[in-house]
């Protein structure tokens, strides 16, 4: 190997100079070093503080929040320019009206239409922060569960305020329309918002009264199959919905085993889905797989597919859980006014129950 | 071969440097944000020189806060990585060895994980972890590579190999198990990944580190010449193989500790480079070390400009870069050795 072919002869020859370089080396070294730590803290400090500056003459009143998982988050009294970090946010921003005001998203909001047409920042784990910095954001919205905290404490540290939702319930994204209300200043379109939503759920709650909960599998995930945890937004869903979720831990995306699902057998299998063609598809070739078509539920037909809303922690969420009620406490909507019931049957047929 | 020089060994150096800045000046330009040149090095200078001009604050934030010291680490990465894997080479008298290939990465990730999850709150803490994890790494694939008392090529790798995907597994188990430990962000940061800022006192860590561990190996540098043509050859023209083998390895698992503690496990370069330096420049390690720092911050440069450009504002991990890159060249070295 041509790698072996050391030259122990130029070390004999040239020794005594390679000493004194050592010498000259390690002062460069030195020196080096020292420029470079005193040098790197300062590079970024220069810049940044006129920027600072700058900000304090355009906008002299920040406002103090402390955001959902209890960070302090100074926020400018006006917000020019959002940028959502979840699409669940993006949402929510479009919901309470302020469309305009939203500077950037991620590239998987696509609810509504509009939202897939503004400028894309990456995905919601990875995405770029000099794109983020370049749209100018007053506020930046992101999501617990969704973002990764590296990518907040990054954001945070060079100076943009970063508000953060954590929504672990229905109610506490009910609650997260109110703060970012709150933060956008928007609580004129927020306030009527989460009372609607309030006011639906309590209305689910009167129809459902009695009725005994559906014991179900909620697929987030067929091949490995994944379900839902029992701290996650989706299973608290679930319980508005007098649903609940066979899978019963405390890991949040939990990876489970066919053969526990067959010992528990569901009374009904609960697909999320924004195609409800391809979810028939892929329940079809389900059906005939060992483990699934060993389960009651799918051999009585008992499948729901709801709108994929249900697997986002905004307002069209609570649709979700209408379509799921209806389609599992079918009774309870019966005995309504013509036009309820009539409203009833075709989220009945939109649901796809299949069979 | 011509014998090494010490105009030759300044040149060589001072040409690499020359072609870093300018891989610096690039890295500065290209970007999901993209920035004109002309403008960036009047910026520069304006700021080198303490110009009072305030700048377009978006502009500084993605040049001074975000773009400058991601590539500060990435050259401060490249380097020890690069130095670290020409090391191994020379220690283990393999020219397949690489930080990477050996597992000692994997045992830094691992050590580094173990830090966060048991110490929390000392995220300075990690860099020990990581040091930890790689020394009791190097120590278990270098006593699993012996064989008759003999480091024997192909066991070594194996070894290597071996406690790479055993040391992922545990790191797979701890990721699965402690699901609520907030630990997602670490999938990124195994495939090795630059895109997250880390702060200023992990980056005045990996300066020490970097120069200390690279000074350490240096003063060793003609030693592990003789150590190439064979140990026992090297006892008898006068190497103190044994204090040798120790600053090395010791050096070598702290560069490649840093480096994993900043970014993760970036795969290859530490062989990548000290080969291509070899071609360019010839093996003796007076020159190769230097030669393999400048060459490694240069790879890791352009390999992160490429990741942050290529599907922006998407980003790649800069590890699947080199990944892409290095294994070829792995093959071929291994096939080449072979034959």
């Amino acid at each position: 190997m041509k790698f072996n072919q050391a030259m122990p002869g130029a070390h004999a020859g040239s020794g005594k100079k390679f000493r004194k370089l050592r010498v000259v080396v390690l002062r460069a070294g030195m020196s080096l070093l020292f420029w470079f730590l005193c040098g790197a803290p300062v590079m970024p400090q220069t810049p940044v503080a006129p920027s600072t500056a700058g900000l304090a003459t355009t906008a002299p009143a920040f406002q103090v929040f402390t955001d959902e998982v209890g960070r302090r988050v100074e926020i400018p009294a006006e917000v020019k320019h959002v940028v959502s970090l979840a699409p669940n946010l993006t949402e929510i921003v479009f919901d309470l009206g302020d469309a305009d005001r939203l500077a950037g998203d991620t590239d998987f909001c696509d609810y509504p239409d509009e939202a897939s047409k503004k400028p894309h920042v990456g995905g919601p784990i990875n995405p770029n922060l000099e794109q983020i910095v370049s749209l100018k954001p007053s506020l930046i919205l992101a999501t617990k569960s969704i973002n990764r905290r590296e990518t907040v404490d990054a954001l945070a540290h060079i100076g943009l305020p970063v508000y953060v939702t954590d929504p672990h319930s229905v109610d506490a994204m009910i609650a997260s329309v109110e703060h970012l209300g709150a933060v956008l200043h928007a609580e004129k379109a927020a306030a009527p918002l989460a009372g609607e939503l309030r006011a639906r759920l309590a209305d689910l709650d009167r129809r459902l009264a009695g009725t005994t909960p559906s014991r179900v599998l909620f697929v987030v995930w067929s091949a490995p199959l994944i379900s839902i945890g029992r701290d996650t937004f989706i299973a608290d869903a679930l319980r508005h919905a007098r649903a609940q979720s066979v899978v019963d831990t405390a890991a949040e995306w939990p990876h489970v085993n066919l053969e526990e699902i067959v010992r528990l057998q569901p009374e009904f299998l609960v697909f999320a889905s924004a195609h409800a063609g391809d979810t028939q598809h892929e329940i079809e070739a389900l059906r005939t797989r060992p483990g699934w078509r060993d389960l009651d539920a799918m051999r009585r037909g008992n499948i729901v597919v709801i709108s994929e809303a249900i697997n986002r922690p905004a307002p069209r969420m609570v649709d979700a859980i209408e379509q799921l009620a209806r389609a599992l406490h079918s009774d309870s909507f019966a005995s309504r006014s013509p036009q309820l019931a009539a409203a009833a049957n075709i989220s009945l047929e939109d649901c796809s129950c299949a069979r | 071969m011509r014998p090494l020089t010490l105009k030759r060994l300044l040149w060589t150096c001072g040409l690499l440097a020359v072609v870093l800045l300018g891989c610096v000046v690039l890295a500065l330009k290209l970007g999901a944000v993209p920035i004109s040149v002309t403008d960036l090095m009047w910026d520069l200078g304006r700021v080198a020189v303490g110009g009072s001009d305030p700048l377009p604050s978006e502009y500084s934030m993605i040049v001074f806060d975000l773009r400058l010291p991601r590539i500060l680490l990435g050259i401060l990465v490249g380097a020890s990585l690069s130095v670290a894997g020409a090391s191994f080479q020379a220690l283990l008298r393999n020219p397949l060895a690489d930080p990477f290939v050996l597992g000692v990465s994997s045992g830094a990730a691992l050590g580094s994980i173990l830090a966060m999850i048991v110490v929390p709150q000392l995220a300075l803490l990690t860099p020990l972890g990581a040091f930890l994890g790689a020394i009791a790494t190097i120590a278990a694939v270098y006593f699993l590579g012996r064989r008759e008392g003999q480091l024997d090529s192909s066991t070594l790798l194996l070894g290597g190999i071996i406690s790479a995907s055993f040391l992922s597994a545990i790191i797979m188990f701890l990721m699965t198990t402690l699901a609520g430990r907030d630990l997602r962000g670490m999938v990124f940061w195994l495939m090795g990944d630059l895109s997250t800022p880390v702060s200023a006192g992990l980056r005045w860590i990996l300066t020490v580190g970097l120069f200390a561990g690279v000074g350490a190996i240096y003063t060793t540098a003609a030693d592990l010449n003789l150590l190439l043509s064979g140990e026992r050859e090297a006892i008898h023209l006068g190497v103190d193989v044994t204090r040798v083998k120790l600053v090395v390895y010791v050096s070598a698992s702290l560069l490649t500790a840093l480096a994993v503690s900043a970014s993760g496990a970036i795969g290859y370069v530490g062989l990548l480079v000290p080969h291509a330096m070899r071609l360019l420049f010839g093996s003796d390690y007076r020159l190769l070390i230097p030669a393999s720092a400048l060459g490694g911050a240069i790879v890791i440069v352009l390999a992160d400009t490429l990741a942050r450009t290529i599907v922006a504002p998407t980003e790649l991990p800069v590890g699947a870069m080199t990944a892409m890159a290095g294994a070829p060249v792995f093959i071929y070295l291994l096939r080449r050795g072979t034959r």
